[in-house]
């Protein structure tokens, strides 16, 4: 019952971003490009720092 | 005539001159406030305290930049009703709400969440203070949407009808004022651009302690965190500014003109002007030096299309100003008699072009008997200066392409770990700091003279939008708002440098609230 609920609230989340991005999309979808592309560098420039430190330590590296 | 186009000019360039102060505040918290928002994602996964010092540390540096950013931005709001209140009055109704909005939302949700995140450590748990940090970059980011919304306006105006019986422009529809594509565009290549200002002002700093071998592990990952961070947003400034340039080719031909130096209509496959000398009095280059082929794709996004020049944009003005002469007679008319049917027949069918009209008002106060030679020179009035656009224009994206290179090699130096073999990169970073500032406030110089010599494109004339104060005290004003403004860049720099001097700070502060068994536990080194 829970995993069914999980699914059903990704589903509903992932419908919502269809529907925004229709909606977005027919007035130019810069505002939603934006966010998009915002959570992505925010994502990626976090996630590589973390997993680099993460790799240098492994390798007891002090090098910059 | 001669001290009203005094005052205009000492009004332009009271608004250029504190605009382009504060523009050298707003991009860095824009930007730093994001990345905040990154540095403390990381420190909340991580569980790692080195980047809550990371984070500790830039919010100094982005509170310092904050609070002069908004000392210097209030006094602008007000410059809309001191110095411009003929504008305020004709786009008071479409301007106002966006302002509102900006002040009631976005400012409040900013200045709230600001004294959280500076004084909430060890007093709020790390999510929730990752989740002020977040409100933080969410309110500036809205403060600047607001704002550009309302100048997206300025420069498209959409969404909007002049009311003949209010003497003034009406909102009719909120939803094309918010969604403009030159509002959109405007703001994303703003706030990105931001994004980037702080990447290469973190990227500049931590260099500058890596080559003396200071805080060596806060810099190395703040370089690494920022350099990531500022490689993506430079690839997005970039996209947007093109999107920017293709939606001034429909919105604004005459800027888009300007910023390619172009006097003749461009046929396709048109060549791009990479160096010129525009002469405006001989309408012509004194010098060019062009790549074939590249104008009409990169402007028009077709290989076929052709790109109007100066002259043409001229003689189409003049066609406009004749066109919207009717207008402003009928409105006159209507001013005195609303009721009559004929004026408003009249004006209704002219009034696309009622501000072209205007702008021969300057040089015949009864348009009825304006001469050839009154249009001709209100029609070369629709062209901004050409130089200076054309100018800035190649500044703002020399500097961007730079940045690009710059940060892509921080970025390679960084994850392959060889930054301290690359001494000379390290020497350069802290010199990089002051680019992306140059083209910011060059991307403002493009936006704004290019929209010249309008207030609102093709709606009100700059010389009609002032208020009508004394050459002496726009003089007065002028003179205390640089050395008012000044004094701040001042403090702020000196402010800057003693904490950059100073640095981080390491263990002297508390971490975010949590079970003592918790604080120094660390998912990362426990995985």
């Amino acid at each position: 019952m829970k995993q069914i609920l999980i699914f059903l609230f990704w589903l509903l989340i992932a419908v919502v971003a269809i529907a925004l991005t229709i909606v977005l999309g027919e007035r130019g979808a810069w505002y939603f490009a934006w966010v998009l592309g915002t959570v992505m560098i925010v994502l990626i420039a976090a996630a590589g720092t973390a997993i680099i430190d993460a790799r240098y330590e492994e390798h007891h590296d002090d090098q910059y | 005539m001669q001290e009203l186009d005094t005052v205009i000019e000492l009004s332009r360039l009271q608004f250029a001159a504190t605009a382009l102060y504060h523009y050298l505040f707003v991009p860095l918290t824009l930007g730093l406030s994001v990345l905040l928002a990154t540095m403390e994602t990381i420190y909340v996964i991580t569980g790692r305290d080195i980047y809550r010092q990371m984070t500790h540390f830039w919010s100094k540096l982005f509170a310092i930049n904050f609070a002069l950013g908004v000392a210097t931005g209030l006094t602008m709001e007000f410059e809309f009703g001191t110095n411009w209140s003929t504008y305020s009055h004709f786009v008071g109704d479409i301007f106002g709400a966006p302002l509102a909005i900006e002040g009631l939302m976005a400012f409040f949700l900013e200045s709230t969440f600001v004294g959280l995140m500076l004084f909430g450590w060890g007093k709020l748990s790390r999510g929730k203070h990752l989740l002020v940090t977040y409100m933080v970059a969410l309110g500036s980011n809205l403060s600047a949407l607001w704002i550009l919304v309302a100048n997206g306006y300025m420069q498209n105006p959409v969404g909007s009808v002049f009311n003949p019986d209010t003497m003034r422009m009406e909102l009719t529809s909120l939803p094309d004022l918010i969604f403009s594509p030159e509002a959109q565009a405007k703001f994303v290549h703003t706030s990105i651009a931001g994004y980037v200002t702080a990447a290469i002002f973190v990227v500049g700093i931590s260099a500058f302690y890596l080559l003396r071998r200071r805080h060596i592990e806060l810099a190395k990952r703040s370089f690494r965190v920022a350099a990531l961070f500022g490689v993506f947003a430079t690839v997005g400034v970039i996209s947007l500014g093109d999107a920017l340039g293709f939606i001034n080719g429909s919105a604004q031909p005459t800027k888009l003109a300007a910023m390619e130096g172009l006097w003749e209509t461009a046929e396709a496959p048109a060549g791009f002007n990479l160096i010129a000398w525009p002469n405006q009095e001989e309408k012509r280059n004194d010098f060019e030096v062009q790549v074939p082929y590249l104008l009409t794709p990169l402007v028009t996004h077709t290989f076929d299309e052709s790109i109007p020049g100066v002259n043409d944009l001229e003689a189409d003005a003049e066609t406009k100003i004749r066109d919207g002469i009717p207008a402003l007679i009928a409105l006159q008319t209507l001013r005195e008699n609303p009721d009559d049917a004929e004026a408003r027949a009249t004006f209704d069918a002219h009034q696309d072009n009622l501000g072209y009209a205007l702008l021969v008002q300057r040089y015949a106060e009864d348009v009825s008997q304006a001469t050839d030679a009154q249009i001709a020179k209100a029609a070369a009035d629709t062209i901004p200066p050409v130089a200076t656009v054309f100018w800035s224009f190649r500044v703002m994206v020399v500097t961007a392409f730079l940045m690009m290179a710059f940060l892509i090699l921080a970025v390679i130096y960084s994850l392959r770990g060889t930054l301290h073999r690359h001494n000379w990169f390290l020497r350069l970073a802290p010199w990089m700091i002051p680019v992306p500032f140059i083209a910011n406030e060059a991307g403002w110089i493009v936006a704004e003279l290019g929209r010249q010599p309008w207030t609102v494109y093709g709606q009100l004339p700059t010389w009609l939008s002032a208020s009508t104060h004394s050459v002496g005290y726009m003089v007065f004003s002028l003179i205390g708002f640089v050395l008012l403004y000044t004094l701040f860049i001042v403090i702020e720099m000196f402010l800057m440098v003693k904490f950059i001097r100073l640095g981080p700070s390491e263990g002297k502060h508390e971490s975010p609230a949590e079970p003592t068994s918790q604080r120094h536990s660390s998912q990362w080194s426990e995985a």
